[in-house]
């Protein structure tokens, strides 16, 4: 077990590493660079040759990767164009922002989800059934920013209950963030409980129809003591790996919400820093997004091994 | 009875509001964060961020409703008779928001900021005749210019020449303090910005106690705010979203025309637009008002190749309709019977650029003129695809006349995008800014924009029109460009 962990860390590792060349090159290639999307129109001449000697960009694109690779294995991610403040700092704000969005939606879309798709496939082809069916596909298929414009339309202008748009700093203390940072929830929360409620559902179903679950029912066990005491446990273990793909989800992919709102994120500032060229917050955001897909996936085979005894002694046997 | 008294009260709380006339409210209104991290306090950098520069400084020269000069903190100006020599008084008694005085000294220093090629000011070009700048005494400046300039005022309204206090370069880009009808309370680019009051402004206590300039990049989002209540004002809305505001009473618009145009480059230093009747016949193909109606909804003033915008005294009223036969027969005397094929290079990054190439394609066809659209990415566009490829698309700010032509025509502009080069012309412009009388010196500014009708490479189908939405709250907004607008009249319910 032990062994396992050690191994699939050093393969996060050089995951996270392998991500960052990726970027780097990525950021590379696109034309264009720093002093150019900044200085737009006046990019030429002493200017820019200004520029990009002042951000160090007439170097090879070797010799700056190096550079910052070093820098960051120290923990040094860099400091803001403006040389004002660590990146570190800048950046952290943003994955606080992203978290309190992320553990907002978590808290209620995870519950949510488990309850309806239990119901959904304890009722299955009921009418109860197939208006939770329905109402997800349509979740899942309304692109986030369709829904979230709708949700704005609704909430905000026609209401008035919440505000549709986050007009609040990226560093402002978290109470701030309330109530705008409700309408962005619920669109996170819209989205991913019908990716995870899809899964409970076939999984209950499946197990319900299984070999012991059948055996149960013959056996004369209570259809609710089947239910929680052997189709439950054995059905939502492979919503763990799906739960843990949409928590990474939630912290890197949800640039289109942030952008709709307006909300200081980390991926508006992935958004910002790519279209600035900022290379230094790309790389730090792409490293902490690579690191949380990493990190919650090895944790979710982790609980899956852990909550499963077949795959804990299929594991010992196989040492 | 009841009514009388309700109407009376009602009337007395009015004459005592404006027997007060304290400030109150907060208006708020959103800017673009388009710099990023280098969003700055300092007018005359790159970053700036000219929604809180325009309301916690001020220039010296300033423009009226009609876009004339009007005194800001200078209050009067005089040239000698060459217009080398100009001469402005300066406000008295006026008080920065740190509690110092204005003066000269203020104003030589703001200005050789600007001049002084290590700032790297994009602001200095505008201004570059400027020599010499001298405190004749406390309240009296003398600008000393390397070429006669008649017009010298109508340059000082620029945006961004607002002067602050001398010495205070390094801590302006944060501190932005000025003298304003507004000072700095807190400076935050990417969220909230805010303002209060300037009670010691020279020209009266604003109309509100406080302003919120907030950083949102996207346009969607910023439309949103202002349909949510979020924000009272937004610039530059496009013609299909003011149907949502115009069909409600909570908000209003303000149509504002404009010197921003959009255009289509064609180099005149490379074949086939090297010959000047291939160049006319590009631009006579052009349908403008079809363009007007199908890229901007109505919302634009047709133009005829000239910059100079519809409400600038020095505009010349062209007439140029649509004439394929006239384009077809000049290219066939050009040596293209067959008619050209043109690779027009496109971006997105202004949004009516794809439309407006689509729709020249469709009328220049009619003229043998065939036109392959190249899309290219946005990034990078300003300088690896304008001035650089043989026919892009352009987008231009409003300038005073003079800027626009010089900027953008002069054989030697650095901004020279079609490399025009014509001697006449140059000719034209050196002799209008020498001449002090004003009708010869309009009449020489007009023959410069018909000489352009005849030969320029840049076809500048129409001078855009903003439409500005605010809520119904706000009172007072000048109904005119944000480098013109008096923002201290403004208030909100």
């Amino acid at each position: 077990m032990l062994a396992m962990l050690v191994r699939r860390l050093a393969l996060g590792v050089v995951t996270v590493w392998l991500v960052s060349i990726i970027i780097f090159i990525g950021v590379e290639i696109l034309p264009g660079d720093a002093c150019t999307a900044y200085l737009e129109r006046e990019a030429q001449g002493l200017l820019l040759e200004n520029c990009r000697r002042d951000l160090g960009l007439n170097r090879p694109a070797m010799v700056r990767y190096g550079e910052w690779a070093a820098n960051a294995l120290q923990g040094n991610l860099g400091v803001s164009p403006d040389g004002q403040r660590q990146i570190s700092e800048l950046v952290g704000y943003r994955l606080r922002n992203t978290l309190l969005l992320a553990s907002g939606a978590m808290l209620c879309g995870i519950p949510l989800a488990l309850f309806l798709g239990i119901v959904a496939a304890l009722w299955r082809d009921r009418p109860v059934d197939i208006i939770v069916s329905t109402t997800a596909i349509a979740a899942m298929t309304i692109p986030e920013f369709v829904s979230a414009t709708l949700l704005i339309l609704v909430f905000s202008i026609w209401l008035g209950w919440v505000p549709g748009i986050v007009l609040t700093s990226p560093n402002a203390p978290l109470a701030e963030f309330f109530p705008e940072v409700f309408l962005p929830i619920g669109v996170l929360t819209l989205v991913m409980t019908a990716h995870i409620l899809r899964t409970v559902r076939s999984s209950v179903i499946e197990t319900l129809a299984s070999d012991y679950a059948q055996m149960a029912v013959l056996k004369g066990v209570p259809y609710w003591r089947m239910v929680f005491r052997h189709v439950l446990p054995n059905a939502l273990l492979p919503t763990i790996n799906v739960v843990a793909l949409t928590i990474a989800w939630l912290l890197g992919g949800v640039v289109v919400i942030e952008t709709v709102f307006n909300y200081p994120g980390l991926g508006r500032m992935m958004i910002d820093s790519i279209s600035d060229r900022d290379l230094p917050v790309t790389q730090a955001i792409a490293l902490i997004i690579a690191s949380v897909y990493v990190g919650v996936n090895l944790l979710a085979d982790l609980l899956t091994m852990i909550a499963n005894p077949r795959l804990r002694t299929a594991h010992m046997r196989g040492r | 009875m009841r009514k009388t008294l309700s109407f009376t009260a009602l009337a007395l709380a009015f004459a005592g509001t404006t027997a007060l006339a304290e400030p109150t409210g907060t208006f708020r209104q959103a800017h673009e964060y388009g710099f990023g991290a280098q969003s700055s306090l300092d007018p005359i950098s790159k970053g700036r961020v000219f929604q809180i520069t325009e309301k916690i400084m001020s220039r010296l020269v300033r423009p009226d409703m009609e876009g004339r000069p009007a005194p800001d903190l200078a209050i009067e100006w005089s040239a000698n008779a060459a217009a080398t020599e100009w001469t402005f008084a300066l406000r008295e008694g006026v008080m920065f928001h740190d509690g110092s005085s204005f003066g000269a000294e203020d104003v030589v220093y703001s200005l050789q900021r600007v001049l002084d090629p290590a700032n790297d000011s994009p602001a200095r070009a505008a201004i570059a005749m400027i020599d010499r700048v001298e405190a004749v005494d406390a309240s009296t400046v003398k600008l000393t210019l390397s070429a006669p300039f008649a017009d010298l005022p109508l340059l000082l309204m620029d945006y961004r020449l607002r002067m602050i206090p001398e010495g205070s370069g390094d801590t302006i880009a944060t501190t932005g303090i000025g003298t304003g009808p507004f000072r700095l309370v807190s400076f935050d680019a990417e969220g909230t910005t805010r303002l209060a009051a300037n009670m010691d402004y020279f020209e009266g206590p604003p109309g509100v106690a406080e302003m919120e300039i907030i950083g949102i990049p996207d346009a969607q989002a910023r439309l949103q705010a202002l349909l949510g209540g979020q924000i009272d004002m937004e610039r530059g809305i496009s013609a299909q979203q003011s149907v949502m505001l115009s069909s409600s009473d909570r908000f209003n618009i303000q149509m504002i025309p404009t010197g921003n145009w959009r255009g289509l480059v064609f180099r005149t230093d490379v074949a086939p637009f090297d010959d000047v009747r291939v160049r006319q016949a590009l631009r006579l193909a052009a349908d403008r008002q079809a363009m007007v109606d199908l890229v901007m909804g109505g919302g634009a003033v047709v133009a005829c190749d000239t910059p100079v915008g519809p409400r600038d005294q020095y505009r010349a009223e062209i007439n140029c309709p649509q004439d394929i036969d006239r384009a077809r027969a000049l290219l066939a005397e050009a040596g293209f019977p067959d008619g050209i094929d043109i690779d027009l290079h496109v971006a997105t990054l202004e949004p009516t650029w794809p439309v407006l190439a689509e729709v020249y394609q469709q009328q220049a066809a009619a003229a043998g003129i065939r036109v392959n659209i190249v899309q290219v990415p946005t990034d990078g566009f300003w300088s690896d695809v304008w001035m650089q490829k043989d026919a892009v698309t352009t987008r231009w700010n409003e300038r005073p006349a003079d800027q626009a032509l010089n900027e953008v025509y002069v054989s030697t502009a650095r901004w020279n995008e079609s490399y025009y080069k014509d001697p006449d012309f140059d000719a034209l412009l050196a002799q209008a800014r020498q001449e002090l009388d004003f009708d010869l010196r309009r009449s020489l500014y007009i023959k410069a924009q018909e000489h352009l009708w005849q030969t320029a490479g840049t076809l500048i189908p129409y001078h855009v029109t903003r439409l500005v939405g605010t809520s119904a709250r706000v009172g007072n907004l000048d109904a005119v460009e944000n480098m013109s607008v008096r923002w201290h009249l403004v208030t909100v319910d």
